[in-house]
């Protein structure tokens, strides 16, 4: 098929899937069509391979908080509506000088930050696969990703601080990958948490990603994180590729909150990879556990730093009047009336872990769980990590890369993950984060789910489901998580015959055209028995619990409690602490006996007055709420403060 | 003074309510420097030039002027106090005998770089606003600083030359707070790991104006830390609520030196800061004075009883135990304001705890002329300011081999040279001479002074008797002479060259001409001859040739036939001084080069029947 047609299909399917709602700013379609058409005429390469793997003409869509030029860059955030960027981002001008084409910017959520992409001010991604149905597309790339999904581009660029790229990834049936960080440029990046935002590359089969992975895999002197040449040229795999790899099963990722259908394709997966004559073996990643709440204290703080650049007064959006008063900052009503709910309240955890009074226990704990984490994936991995270890470091046995679901769930409804509290939401990237927090290579492929698992509507409706699964490697090792990747997509899709890449086919299988099958795979010999036992600890029962997150603070004049008092308790312990501690009580026990004297007074006088004069303050309203918690039976009258 | 281009091109916007939205996209429309496009400036030397721009505060001109002051008033009071013992004054002495102040300085300067510090945009002082501006200094989305490690060079240079430690790896972190002047939201600074530490600095004598030191001996004050930050913007307010903000300043190289709170006299406290500022400038590392913003200083004072034992109560900064709550004045842009500014504050500290009150931790504000700090917030309006370290900047990590390099190249001590100015062997000058050349013109003055001495020491090399004088006279023409006629224009070495004024030294030395000739040939040459003042003698005929004794008593004999009244105004009533008025005639009704002060005094003595002239 010509560069043409192919550009023709896509912006075809843009103007299909609109309800998608993933693009928020396309490009102009005849300009686009003209450049595809130019680089049909003019191929800039001969070879077939080369043609395949070149990105001349192809459509690639830029997630939202990407700088570029031609079209306004927001992030999805109001603060940000229609600001333009005076520049293109590295990674945008490296896709065009290879000649691709931008075909739009995609719907996120809000400064990256939300797992639905449902945080926008452009609204929701919708992935609809059917008439009908609402999912979830993932987030924070969700956009991007139901674009490539739904063939309204060829691949596509997300950003991956915890997950934002795999998580979509897995939700829509595409693949998704995030590379080591500091190999593509953030220069142009709109940052969320510098320390693990990464450029990420959303396709439909591992080639295209490599592809563009090629293409962006350079060092960019504006980017102070970028990884420089003298570095890149140690990274690489020592092993060659096509040999026998050992695959790790990292027994920590079998929770109790794992869904059981996504359990049985990480099996499956795991039975795949081991058909190539890979060699599977368990791997403890202890801390890897406490990964998501180090995650949740690290991005939000460098969150809160990145994000008080938007005050509206050097670009962006402005409140409408006067802002400020003389004493204080001149953007308080900007901020707080153009930055989302969720935003907002992940700028408060960041500045209150980085406040004075809790650094300590948060911000510098995190980060030296951070540091756990990543020791314990070099503990684990067979190659050395090249940027913290000792060149002459004899490895001894060692996994070459890790495989494990990439969400703990198939993809949900919107409707339900919009109903879920910002705490359940956090739980989706439970897999995703520890790669992140270590800085590693990690890719999602869909991988299918057993027949039992599938819905039978779905399956009426020629849809596929499937599971994310997730191919961690040691930092560097970009190539041979690939090429894992690439193994385990093609022994998944080997019955499924269709071309991955194919724009008139979705991701999920719909309008599927009779395209000639992939080649197929030489196989090794048959795995060994260990591997076999190492599946068989993934079973349900064998699962661990998460660990329950501790809410202990040390409160100075409370000492340690289970959490910060509230502003009532505060009031109530100032009024009554000393009076409490007199007769040997808590402050609790107190105001229920005073609550109880007061109602017992209360019923004398309701006697003769109506309860008509409801005056409750946040005294009163906290002893009714005590009283409940009693269990006895609350009285609803007003009473006078002595 | 800065604003004022822009002030005009904004005047319609100033009664303007609050910042609208055409001033933002004007702004926003303002070329910006590309961080793709470095634009190559050259090097410079950003100098202040105070006469350009005379302030109340000008610290470095005025030095002189300094000097006299406070020795007039020294004197003053020397004077007075056993007289009219002040009640007051001595009150004050009692309490500061019951007291001990305590002082920590923070000065931060600008540094002398071509570039900022986190962008590849020129740095610059008083160009048209927002034009030297990278993406990173106005916190575009995406940006991401670039560390401009050749900032790094005279940040070193200033730390060894206060003696300090430089960190083989130091970081740098944001400190957070909001304000219009802060595009990003936060200031780059290195608060964890700073890159250099532990260092002193010495004060003299010398450094002392009217060279009388509080204490006995040289007083050693510690540098705690020396660390890099960025600046920030500046606003230019339009009143009556308008504020522009210039970014050129912003992202800016500052360094920040931190003493250790061991100071105990507001007068060592201002030296010290003057001292941090010669050194500073004497190792080429900063680009100005304090009147031009590039030098600031916050001070911690605290005042505790002497008697008080250490132990109890007591409060600890920076290891220094046993002081009492400190608060802290922000943001003193001149020397005068330190002093000033530590004596009211510790007055009114000192007046607090008096009255049985208690000294709270706040930040407070002083102004030039007022009586006492002010008060800007107290401790619960404390800025947390989240300090985290920057994500995005790696570890700074410095070669032993570039600090020795540093080390070795760095330019004399401003205490070596002076202690080589004030050496009779060499230069013989005396110490307030020696500073004062020092502080001058940034060391041009110092530099065209050393040419002086060369030249008229490679004439006079046989010379045994004048050689050892050769350093006083040429410091006597450089400083004074010359410089008075520099009072009211900025220094210029080509304007008189070295070689000129050492000719003219040269022809007074061996008495060739007289001083009076020499002062007027300088004068010339300052209006703009550039005629060799060989050639100028030669042609005016401008040789001293002395008269004899007859020829002066017969000049003299003249005058006094001339003014009967004068002479006895001298003779009855002894206005002996009035004789200075006859010499001062005879000089100028003599042809040039002919009559000198002390041979027609003596004439004119010896006819008015006075004492002879007593031998200086």
């Amino acid at each position: 098929m010509s560069l043409l047609k192919h550009a023709q299909e896509h912006i075809a399917n843009q103007a299909r899937f609109t309800n998608l709602n993933a693009f928020v700013y396309l490009g102009d379609r005849a300009l686009i069509e003209a450049t595809a058409k130019a680089a049909d005429i003019n191929p800039p390469d001969e070879t077939p391979l080369a043609a395949r793997l070149s990105l001349a003409g192809r459509l690639i869509a830029i997630k939202d908080n990407i700088c570029t030029t031609e079209f306004p860059t927001t992030a999805s955030s109001a603060i940000l509506k229609d600001f333009k960027s005076p520049y293109d981002a590295t990674v945008v001008k490296q896709l065009r000088d290879a000649g691709a084409i931008i075909t739009g910017k995609t719907n996120m959520d809000e400064f990256g930050m939300g797992s639905h992409s449902t945080h926008s001010i452009f609204g929701p991604v919708r992935l609809s696969r059917f008439p009908g149905e609402i999912m979830s597309a993932g987030g924070s790339s969700g956009g991007s990703a139901a674009a490539v999904a739904s063939g309204q581009c060829w691949a596509a660029l997300g950003t991956d601080t915890g997950g934002s790229v795999r998580l979509p990834a897995a939700y829509t049936n595409v693949v998704g990958f995030k590379p080591s960080y500091g190999l593509l440029s953030r220069w142009g990046v709109i940052d969320y948490a510098n320390s693990l935002d990464t450029v990420g590359i959303l396709a439909r089969d591992v080639e295209s990603v490599e592809s563009v992975f090629d293409q962006l895999n350079v060092y960019d002197p504006q980017d102070p994180t970028s990884l420089p040449p003298t570095k890149r040229s140690q990274l690489g795999f020592s092993k060659k590729v096509n040999t026998r790899l050992t695959i790790g099963i990292p027994l920590d990722y079998n929770i109790t909150t794992l869904d059981p259908a996504v359990r049985r394709a990480w099996v499956q997966s795991l039975h795949y990879l081991q058909d190539c004559g890979h060699l599977l073996k368990a791997v403890e990643l202890s801390t890897t556990r406490h990964a998501l709440s180090a995650y949740y204290i690290l991005a939000p703080a460098e969150a809160s730093s990145n994000l008080a650049k938007y005050d509206g007064v050097r670009y962006g959006k402005r409140a409408d009047g006067i802002d400020g008063t003389p004493s204080s900052v001149l953007f308080a009503k900007t901020r707080g009336q153009f930055l989302g709910a969720e935003v907002r309240r992940r700028i408060l955890l960041g500045a209150f872990t980085l406040s004075a009074q809790a650094i300590d226990n948060y911000f510098i704990q995190a980060q030296k769980v951070r540091r756990l984490v990543a020791n314990d994936f070099n503990s684990v991995f067979a190659e050395p990590n090249p940027l913290t270890a000792d060149p002459f470091d004899v490895r001894g046995v060692g996994v070459d890369v890790l495989l494990c679901p990439t969400a703990p769930s198939l993809t949900p409804q919107l409707a339900e993950a919009m109903a879920q509290g910002p705490l359940d939401t956090y739980m989706n990237d439970v897999f995703t984060v520890p790669a992140s927090l270590a800085g590693l290579p990690a890719i999602s492929v869909p991988a299918s789910i057993a027949e039992e698992d599938q819905s039978p509507k779905l399956r009426e409706l020629g849809i596929k489901e499937t599971a994310g699964m997730q191919v961690i490697g040691q930092y560097g090792n970009d190539g041979l998580v690939l090429e894992v990747a690439r193994q385990l997509l093609q022994a998944v899709y080997e019955k499924d015959m269709y071309h991955r890449s194919d724009p008139s086919v979705t991701a999920w299988g719909t309008n599927c055209a009779d395209t000639p099958g992939l080649t197929k795979y030489t196989k090794y010999l048959k795995g060994s028995k260990v591997s076999y036992r190492n599946i068989m600890r993934l079973r349900e029962e064998k699962a661990f619990p998460l660990p329950k997150v501790l809410k202990k603070v040390k409160v100075p004049g409370y000492g340690i409690l289970d959490k910060y008092p509230t502003s009532a308790e505060k009031r109530l312990r100032k009024r009554y602490g000393s009076k409490a501690q007199e007769l040997g009580l808590t402050v609790d026990e107190y105001v229920a006996k005073k609550a109880r004297e007061k109602r017992a007074k209360v019923t004398e006088e309701q006697k003769v007055k109506i309860a008509g004069e409801k005056e409750e303050k946040g005294e009163d309203a906290y002893e009714v709420s005590e009283e409940k918690s009693e269990g006895q039976a609350t009285v609803d009258a007003p009473h006078q403060e002595k | 003074m800065l604003a004022l281009p822009k002030r005009s091109a904004f005047a319609a916007f100033s009664k303007r309510p609050y910042i609208c939205s055409s001033c933002l996209h004007r702004a926003r429309s303002l070329p910006l420097a590309s961080g793709t496009h470095p634009i190559s400036t050259p090097n410079r030397s950003l100098q202040t030039d105070a006469q350009t721009s005379p302030t109340e505060n000008s610290d470095t001109t005025s030095f002189r002027k300094l000097l006299k002051d406070a020795a007039k008033k020294k004197k003053k009071e020397s004077r007075e106090s056993p007289l009219l013992p002040n009640q007051s004054q001595t009150d004050k002495d009692r309490r500061l005998e019951k007291w001990e102040l305590t002082v920590g300085i923070e000065i931060h300067a600008e540094l002398n770089t071509a570039r900022k510090l986190f962008s590849r945009a020129a740095t610059s002082i008083g160009e048209i606003p927002n034009t030297h501006v990278a993406l990173f200094d106005t916190a575009f989305p995406g940006s991401q600083p670039q560390f401009q490690k050749e900032t790094l060079i005279p940040a070193l240079r200033a730390a060894l030359a206060l003696n300090c430690d430089i960190q083989e790896k130091s970081s740098f972190d944001r400190k957070h707070y909001f304000y219009q002047d802060q595009p990003s939201g936060y200031q780059i600074t290195q608060y964890y790991e700073p890159f250099a530490k532990d260092g002193h600095i010495t004060l003299y004598p010398h450094d002392f104006p009217a060279g009388v030191s509080p204490e006995d001996g040289p007083i050693n004050i510690g540098i705690k830390q020396v660390q890099m930050e960025q600046d920030t913007a500046k606003t230019v307010h339009e009143p009556p609520s308008t504020h522009l903000i210039d970014f050129n300043r912003n992202s800016h190289p500052l360094i920040e030196v931190i003493t250790l709170p061991q100071i105990h006299n507001p007068t060592i406290a201002a030296a010290c800061v003057r001292k941090i500022q010669t050194i500073l400038r004497t190792v080429n590392a900063v680009t100005a004075g304090m009147e031009m913003g590039g030098l600031r200083a916050d001070v911690n004072v605290s005042v505790r009883e002497r008697t008080a034992p250490s132990t109890e109560h007591g409060l600890s900064y920076y290891g220094v135990t046993g002081l009492g709550q400190r608060t802290e004045i922000k943001n003193l842009t001149s020397i005068k304001a330190v002093e000033e500014a530590v004596i009211a504050e510790r007055d009114r500290q000192i007046e607090l705890l008096e009255s049985g009150g208690i000294v709270e931790g706040e930040t407070r504000g002083w102004t030039l002329g007022s009586t006492t700090t002010k008060r800007l917030r107290g401790k619960e309006g404390e800025v947390d300011y989240r300090y985290m370290p920057d994500p995005d900047i790696a570890p700074v990590i410095i070669g032993e081999d570039v600090v020795n390099h540093l080390r070795d190249t760095l330019p004399r001590s401003s205490d070596d040279c002076i202690n080589m100015l004030v050496d009779g062997q060499v230069y013989g000058l005396t110490s307030k001479d020696a500073s004062t050349l020092l502080l001058l013109d940034d060391g041009d003055r110092l530099d065209y002074y050393f040419d002086v001495v060369e030249i008229l020491k490679a004439t006079f090399v046989d010379n045994a008797e004048v050689l050892p004088r050769l350093g006083k006279v040429a410091g006597n023409w450089v400083l004074m002479e010359l410089g008075g006629l520099f009072k009211n224009d900025s220094w210029s070495e080509t304007r008189v060259p070295s070689s000129q004024l050492s000719s003219i030294i040269a022809y007074l030395l061996r008495k060739e001409i007289t001083g009076r000739t020499a002062k007027l040939l300088l004068a010339r040459l300052f209006e703009g001859d550039i005629t060799l003042v060989d050639e100028i003698i030669a042609r005016e005929d401008l040789l001293r040739r002395p008269l004899s004794r007859e020829e002066y008593t017969n000049m003299a004999q003249r005058l006094i036939e001339e003014k009967p009244d004068m002479v006895a105004a001298i003779v009855e009533k002894g206005q002996h001084q009035k004789v200075k008025w006859f010499v001062g005639q005879m000089m100028s009704r003599g042809a040039e080069g002919t009559v000198e002060p002390g041979p027609a005094e003596e004439v004119l003595r010896e006819l008015l029947q006075m004492a002879p002239m007593e031998q200086k």
